[in-house]
């Protein structure tokens, strides 16, 4: 569904991306694991267009989508929950997730989707009127988890979603990501905790300066203890 | 002293009410766009100077010249992104807030020097748009147009405040203030917001121009005072945001006439910026501002 072919990307004179290849199938939870500072996050925002690549070939559900404007990428149903959470801090929860919207052209579709998505969040419904800016940390996860799933994504993208979360809140956000799954939405997680998505991946890439070094099934990845004691300091 | 303070009220609202709608448009682009609109002056005047050439050409009702107004300075507005501002945009290397804010004043200097030439130094009339004026209390009496210029103040701004709070694009451009990658990632296209929030703003600025004209005619410079207003009220303010416009506008009314009612209107500025830079030291980011992060 998602292809990204030997693709090059940096910013400015800096590369990160080094002819870096993935194929994330329909249906599936793709990972991509590793270390902090190699390059997951800027291969996210190369995938939904912040980024610009020098070369390779980005595909989405058979379509070029290699230096494509954010909002046609996003209006192609590739949506990416970016790391940090990024909310609009001084809009209420409901106006964050409307916006997530924006590509839902109808005000009705809008609401429509705007109450599935406070059912699938219902902590959310009670903060619908507060601006994020005073949210909790986790309810601010939770904020960009159904921000995304307003966008009616076929495809999500999701940047470290246990960033920064006690473990139960992990849990709870992983579960929320399951929800996800189970309306039929194929995700990709940036992780860097293996752990966190040993029992939830289906397929995981290891990325390490800003190639892939190995991939394959979670239990495969493990399997292999050389590459997890050097790439993730895990001694199996 | 019951009159004074019927005096005080108006007043408040007229001035606070004028004052919000000739800043409001550089709160919105340095909001969405974070350019101080350096033209947003020359817009103003521009505004004045459509409606005296509808009005005296086509003999047509101020009410008409007002609807030209804000139809000629939307475009103008318009054009002022693509001339200086578009152009800036993500070139590596340059400071773009920088670069914006002189770029627009070399536009609005061109603009006003074409009017200059086109339209002459001298000052022409605008008929007010209501004419007559009404008694509050005996010793106190306001004209129709002053009620006005309260009255699409306050309707204009309420109608900017549902855009942004509950149109598709209106909280688009509230996001791009507050985060432009978020609201990028959100399918927001970027540069078509930039477009209407230059347009939107070129014609709170042709109203503004209309308001102002009875009372202080048109004439070329006629934006420099507006500008120079605007600067003052979103940096009292809090760059790029609305609500702090609002109360800004508002309480800078109240301290002009205030003083001018009970002082005297020698001591209005004096008074006025001492409030402004007493606050400024207290908070230096304005009423509502927060520290900004730079645009693309």
């Amino acid at each position: 569904m998602l292809k990204v072919n030997r693709i090059c990307s940096g910013y400015g004179d800096t590369q990160i991306l080094e002819e870096l290849s993935l194929d994330a199938k329909q249906g599936e939870i793709t990972v991509v694991l590793g270390p902090n500072g190699h390059g997951k996050t800027t291969l996210l925002r190369t995938i939904s267009g912040l980024l610009k690549t020098t070369s390779g070939e980005i595909e989405f559900d058979g379509t070029s989508i290699s230096n494509e404007q954010p909002e046609n990428i996003v209006s192609m149903g590739l949506t990416h929950i970016p790391q940090g959470d990024l909310l609009f801090p001084d809009m209420t929860v409901e106006e964050n997730l409307l916006v997530g919207g924006f590509t839902l052209k109808n005000r009705a579709s809008r609401e429509k989707k705007l109450k599935a998505a406070l059912e699938m969040f219902p902590q959310l419904g009670q903060r619908r009127s507060q601006r994020t800016r005073t949210l909790s940390g986790g309810e601010r996860r939770m904020v960009a988890l159904a921000r995304g799933y307003m966008s009616d994504a076929k495809f999500i993208m999701i940047d470290e979603p246990s960033l920064g979360l006690a473990p139960v809140l992990v849990e709870e956000v992983y579960g929320y990501i399951s929800t996800l799954t189970g309306t039929g939405v194929s995700v990709l997680i940036v992780e860097e905790n293996f752990s966190h998505i040993k029992n939830f991946a289906d397929m995981v890439y290891l990325v390490e300066s800003g190639k892939v070094v190995a991939s394959g099934p979670p239990a495969q990845v493990a399997a292999d203890s050389a590459v997890m004691a050097t790439y993730l300091g895990i001694q199996v | 002293m019951s009159d004074q303070i019927v005096q005080l009220m108006s007043s408040t609202l007229i001035q606070g009410s004028l004052l919000a709608v000739i800043s409001m448009g550089m709160t919105l682009v340095y909001g969405a766009l974070r350019v101080l609109n350096m033209a947003q002056g020359v817009l103003v005047m521009m505004g004045g100077f459509v409606g005296y050439s509808v009005t005296t050409s086509l003999h047509a009702s101020p009410w008409l010249g007002l609807l030209a107004a804000l139809v000629v300075t939307f475009i103008a507005g318009v054009l002022t992104y693509y001339l200086s501002v578009k152009p800036l945009i993500g070139r590596r290397g340059v400071d773009f807030e920088m670069t914006a804010f002189i770029s627009t004043f070399a536009l609005a200097t061109i603009m006003q020097n074409l009017i200059l030439i086109g339209y002459g130094p001298r000052q022409k009339p605008f008929p007010p748009l209501l004419e007559g004026s009404i008694n509050l209390t005996t010793s106190v009496s306001i004209t129709y147009h002053q009620i006005l210029i309260g009255v699409v103040g306050i309707v204009s701004l309420t109608f900017l405040g549902l855009f942004l709070s509950r149109s598709r694009y209106g909280l688009a451009i509230t996001a791009i203030s507050q985060n432009l990658d978020a609201a990028r990632l959100m399918g927001v296209p970027v540069g078509r917001a930039y477009i209407i929030t230059m347009g939107l703003a070129g014609s709170f600025a042709g109203l503004a121009g209309i308001l102002l004209a009875p009372v202080y005619f048109v004439s070329p410079n006629a934006g420099d005072l507006p500008l120079l207003q605007a600067l003052i009220i979103v940096i009292f303010a809090g760059l790029g945001s609305v609500k702090g416009t609002l109360y800004a506008a508002y309480i800078i009314g109240f301290v002009s006439s205030g003083v001018g009612i009970f002082l005297s209107s020698t001591y209005s500025l004096p008074v006025l910026y001492a409030v402004i830079v007493g606050l400024l030291i207290v908070r230096p980011n304005g009423i509502s501002g927060r520290p900004q992060e730079v645009r693309l």
